[in-house]
């Protein structure tokens, strides 16, 4: 096992452009090696989508990311600061990052005000007035200002996931995680997620996306990080993903996804 | 019917002060379960080991014991020790050993938590005590109301043990008894007995449906 770990300069951000670094992370559950020597750095203002067949390791590459799941070896950085080895300081690591879940996750016995309230008022110290506007105006954003006083039960699955994204926006993070976010999803309800996504990686928010929505990685993404079987196989803007994958394995990839 | 009627009329006050007696064991008793039961769930379901033990064996130990002889226990033995009155006594016995059964029943409501409701919480930066204060519990509450009212409706027919011991609380029981030595009118002593403790059940059982209906989780 080899440990290397960059201090970080006072006052977070690392000098290098970096928000997160991947740094030999090796991560195995039992026997099973879910991510075998990824090195990886994404800089500040990127959207980066990763792609590959199931089990591969992409939604394990993302929880790493927030300390969800731990790593067995190497270092992951976020803004940094080492998240394998922050001890009680990974809550505040994970403030600062937003997640959104296949199955929204959405705390069922709050309202979706509350919902987005509940962190910024007990994490971030915010008052009940200034979480309130902080939440309405996210809502907004979101398209969904009516239902500021339902239960996550009476919205459709695409106004929960948006909800979702405005709760993780409210502790206005410097990073996004989504983990599969539309595959839960109906049809007709993909598209107004991977709006609000859209528009949110234009805004400069960086952003680390797995999502099987290839027009989407295609469009919005500056980069994909193709994965199997816990490997990074490729990496490049999308662009030269589709229609020029290096190895073997990215081709079979595109190939399946683009022509199902 | 007449004789029922006139040993009400008669001992009224009587069997009106042990019905209030009743009543504040019953709230007393109930809130040292819910607060020693929620804090022992707690403990069962943290991610330290040691705190895990010490729910268990206390659950063990409090679920294991006849409600009779931890009442003997309380007023007998810890009198001699520390300085307690049979109020203290009586419902810290009662209310113990509830608790242990609330804290099994909310420990099932945590399980019944999905797991993704932990990760979205830790995801905002909640420690895991904020956690389980502000997601897992609320939620654990809401699902085992039932399973709680019936534990409240056994704790208050639980209670009528204490009167039945030889406390000195001249609870609704204790009242039917000397009200029967009294009058030498057992069944109508112990009617009134038995429809004072109907009265508190019913209304427990009424607001268990009603916070069922105005808590429950809509999924």
């Amino acid at each position: 096992m080899v440990f290397k770990y960059t201090p970080a300069p006072m006052g977070g951000s690392s000098s290098n452009g970096n928000l997160v670094e991947f740094d030999h992370v090796k991560k195995a559950f039992g026997a099973n090696v879910v991510l075998d020597d990824i090195n990886l750095d994404i800089r500040n203002g990127e959207a980066i989508v990763i792609a590959g067949p199931s089990g591969s390791g992409k939604s394990t590459m993302l929880r790493c990311i927030n300390g969800l799941e731990t790593i067995d070896s190497g270092d992951l950085r976020f803004d940094g600061r080492s998240v394998a080895k922050a001890g009680k300081g990974i809550y505040q690591l994970r403030a600062n990052m937003g997640m959104v879940f296949q199955s929204f996750n959405l705390f069922p016995h709050k309202t979706v005000l509350d919902n987005i309230t509940l962190g910024p008022t007990e994490v971030k110290g915010l008052s009940e007035q200034e979480a309130k506007e902080r939440a309405t105006s996210l809502l907004e954003r979101v398209g969904i200002p009516e239902k500021a006083d339902s239960y996550p039960a009476d919205l459709s699955g695409g106004q929960q996931q948006r909800v979702a994204i405005a709760r993780a926006l409210a502790m206005e993070p410097k990073l996004m995680l989504f983990d599969e976010p539309t595959s839960a999803l109906d049809p007709e309800m993909i598209r107004e997620v991977l709006d609000v996504m859209r528009d949110l990686a234009k805004s400069g928010m960086t952003m680390v996306v797995v999502t099987h929505e290839m027009g989407f990685a295609r469009e919005v993404c500056d980069r994909i990080v193709f994965i199997d079987e816990g490997k990074i196989v490729e990496e490049g803007p999308p662009d030269e993903f589709f229609t020029n994958a290096q190895s073997q394995r990215a081709k079979d990839f595109v190939d399946k996804i683009l022509h199902h | 019917m007449g004789e029922f009627w006139e040993v009400f009329q008669r001992h009224l006050p009587e069997f009106r002060s042990g019905f209030y007696i009743t009543c504040r064991l019953v709230a007393m008793s109930f809130v040292i379960a819910m607060g020693v039961g929620t804090i022992i769930a707690a403990f069962r379901v943290a991610p330290a080991r040691a705190l895990q033990r010490i729910g268990t064996v206390y659950v063990e130990f409090f679920r294991n014991i006849p409600l009779l002889v931890l009442i003997f226990i309380f007023f007998f033995g810890f009198p001699e020790v520390f300085n307690i009155g049979p109020w203290v006594a009586g419902t810290l016995a009662l209310g113990l050993y509830t608790s242990a059964y609330i804290a099994e029943t909310l420990r099932s409501g945590v399980f019944a938590v999905g797991k993704g409701q932990i990760d979205a919480s830790l995801s905002l930066g909640f420690t895991y005590r904020q956690t389980l204060q502000k997601v897992v519990l609320p939620q654990s509450f809401r699902t085992v109301i039932p399973p709680l009212g019936n534990l409240i409706i056994a704790m208050i027919k639980n209670s009528a043990i204490l009167g039945a011991s030889a406390l000195a609380i001249p609870d609704l029981l204790k009242t039917g008894r000397i009200t029967a030595a009294l009058t030498a009118n057992a069944h109508a002593s112990f009617f009134w007995a038995a429809l004072g403790y109907l009265i508190l059940t019913v209304t427990a059982t009424f607001i268990v449906r009603h916070l069922e209906k105005r808590l429950a989780i809509r999924r």
